[in-house]
């Protein structure tokens, strides 16, 4: 009776020993092993650490960052990790679980840590708080989306080039520099953007979203959040009729000539919104930049893109 | 008064998430009374995971193409339903057993062939998912089509589908195609599912599948009245509710529920009052 079962165990022992075979590592060598959160904070990090750093992301490329599940070998290659970049702010509270239980003595630094947060508006929050209660991402009342703003990424070199610095003190000095000659590029990057958007009319200058991404880049350069409509078609119907429109009335009422979706959220809803409207509808890059052959592979891309669309968009 | 009542239709996003609402009702409500008679009310959250493999493998396939995506979809759901109705008679289980087995399996589908390609969230359905506010014509036209062909089939064969539903040892004595009635039910009512979350998203599928069904069933328990008393209720809970929606700022879908979940209480409620008034 006995050897009824034991084909099957064969064959379960026989599948566990082949994943674990096929389990892939990094070809790390001995250089530093780094893991950043999503593709941007990775394309910063890369930026600074050069080739000097076995980097690998946790959040692929174009996957929503709200939904992502981590897979086993996202576990191994955190707790192999030494140092982890997130954004922090509260963007990255779906990886705490792995983070916190990966084990290893990887070390988890925050890149907003010394940038003064900006309090998100009596709507953006309402608005974040749908969708915070959607995604169970908790954004709390800071506005986590720090990268909208290039002058807040050179707060991000610094602690990247720190960090790296302190467990590679070898090429502590290839990192600073590094950090400094692309501080240089997002300075350059920031002059242009406010050289695009001097191009909008003052009174054109509004922004509609489907989710409130842009408040770093609206305070800097002088642009309105209006409003922003709950990420379309999720799972609970999250928006009011009521919401929806007020938001209608103040595109009417100010003469907002576009509404911004993000690259990964369903745009029945804001579809709908811009046919009744009028107006265009334009999709931006938000939460991930895009594979190595679109528009925004690299952050700096990635600003351009999302720029150039909503200047043209608004002009 | 008036005003209060049409205010809202200046904005056409309203006109057209009131009909989408009411033509959803109608349809999940006459369907979902055979899905309250028969026991599986867990059919319909079932179905909307068993999709994910359909919808990944249409998404590998034609990328985020709403229209494709639709009929990998329906195709899923038909097929899982199918299955569902195969494994309840052939290994002689419960539906609602058959539903837990074929659900949990498609879910985990889906998601291993997400997994490969790593560049996809889990979230995959939500491309498919719809919200009443966010209805255009062409799903107007869709719930239009598919709903109008569902009701036409549950008219036609109205006395079949009873005695499938109440006696179905006597639906065998007369020699009716009974197993093959029972897996068009299961796919009439697939249909009902997927349509409904495409147009309106799966929560307010959810609750006119089930609870204007269950109302009804307190009120009578002739199936003639139950179906039409459940398509009203399932439509005028959807129109309330929008208004609820848009006069207290209440999320749509949730309102709209609310308002069926209200339905049923009260009616649960008079029902008890009455028979313990009946019996002192």
């Amino acid at each position: 009776m006995r050897h009824r079962y034991l084909l099957p165990l064969l064959a379960i022992a026989a599948l566990t020993l082949g994943a674990c075979g096929q389990k892939t590592t990094q070809p790390a060598g001995d250089l530093p092993r780094i893991v950043a959160s999503t593709s941007i904070v990775a394309d910063v990090v890369r930026q600074v650490g050069g080739d000097k750093i076995a980097l690998s992301t946790l959040v692929p490329v174009g996957a929503d960052v709200h939904s992502f599940a981590p897979a086993p070998q996202d576990v191994v290659t955190v707790s192999e990790a030494q140092i982890v970049f997130v954004n922090g702010a509260g963007l990255e509270a779906f990886l705490e679980p792995l983070l916190k239980n990966a084990g290893g003595s990887a070390e988890i630094v925050e890149l907003a840590k010394d940038i003064p947060l900006r309090e998100m508006s009596a709507q953006d929050l309402a608005t974040e708080d749908d969708h915070a209660a959607e995604d169970g991402q908790d954004h709390g009342g800071n506005d986590p989306h720090t990268w909208t703003d290039p002058n807040n990424v050179i707060y991000w070199t610094a602690a990247i080039s720190e960090s790296l610095g302190r467990i590679d003190p070898a090429n502590a000095g290839f990192y600073a520099a590094n950090a400094k000659a692309y501080n240089t590029k997002l300075s350059e990057l920031d002059a242009w953007i406010t050289q695009e958007f001097a191009t909008i009319p003052p009174d054109q200058r509004l922004l509609v979203t489907d989710h409130a991404v842009f408040g770093y880049m609206a305070d800097r350069y002088g642009l309105t959040q209006v409003g922003t409509i709950i990420p379309g078609g999720s799972t609970g119907a999250e928006a009011s009729a009521q919401d929806l429109a007020v938001l209608q009335d103040q595109i009417r009422s100010l003469g907002v000539k576009a509404i911004f979706v993000g690259n990964v959220s369903n745009p029945s809803l804001a579809e709908q919104l811009a046919q009744d409207t009028g107006v265009k509808l334009v999709t931006v890059l938000t939460g991930s930049l895009t594979p190595p052959d679109g528009p925004g592979a690299t952050y700096i891309d990635y600003m351009r893109s999302n720029v150039s669309a909503i200047a043209s968009a608004l002009r | 008064m008036l005003e209060f009542l049409t205010a809202p239709l200046v904005y056409p996003f309203m006109q057209r998430g009131l009909l989408a609402a009411v033509m959803v009702g109608v349809v999940c409500a006459v369907v979902g009374t055979y899905v309250v008679l028969r026991g599986m009310a867990f059919f319909g959250d079932a179905l909307s995971h068993t999709i994910l493999p359909g919808i990944a493998a249409g998404y590998l396939l034609n990328g985020g193409d709403r229209g494709a995506l639709f009929w990998w979809a329906l195709v899923t759901a038909v097929a899982s339903s199918l299955g569902i109705g195969a494994i309840s008679r052939g290994a002689k289980l419960r539906e609602d057993t058959a539903i837990g087995v074929v659900f949990a399996g498609m879910f985990a589908l889906g998601i291993a062939m997400i997994s490969t390609v790593r560049s996809y969230s889990a979230d995959l359905t939500h491309f498919l998912f719809g919200d009443v506010l966010g209805v255009g014509d062409g799903d107007l036209l869709r719930i239009g089509i598919f709903g109008g062909l569902i009701l036409l089939t549950v008219i036609l064969l109205y006395k079949e589908l009873m005695l499938l539903s109440f006696d179905s040892i006597l639906a065998t004595t007369l020699r009716l195609p009974v197993q093959a009635l029972e897996y068009l039910l299961l796919v009439l009512i697939a249909v009902a599912v997927v349509v409904s979350i495409q147009t309106v998203g799966v929560s307010l599928m959810l609750a006119v599948l089930v609870t204007p069904a269950a109302t009804a069933s307190l009120l009578t328990r002739r199936l003639g009245p139950m179906l039409v008393l459940a398509a009203g209720m399932a439509a005028a809970c959807g129109v309330v509710g929008l208004y609820i929606s848009y006069y207290l700022g209440v999320a749509s879908g949730a309102a709209i529920v609310l308002t069926c979940t209200a339905l049923f209480l009260l009616t649960w409620a008079g029902s008890w009052l009455r028979g313990s008034r009946a019996k002192s």
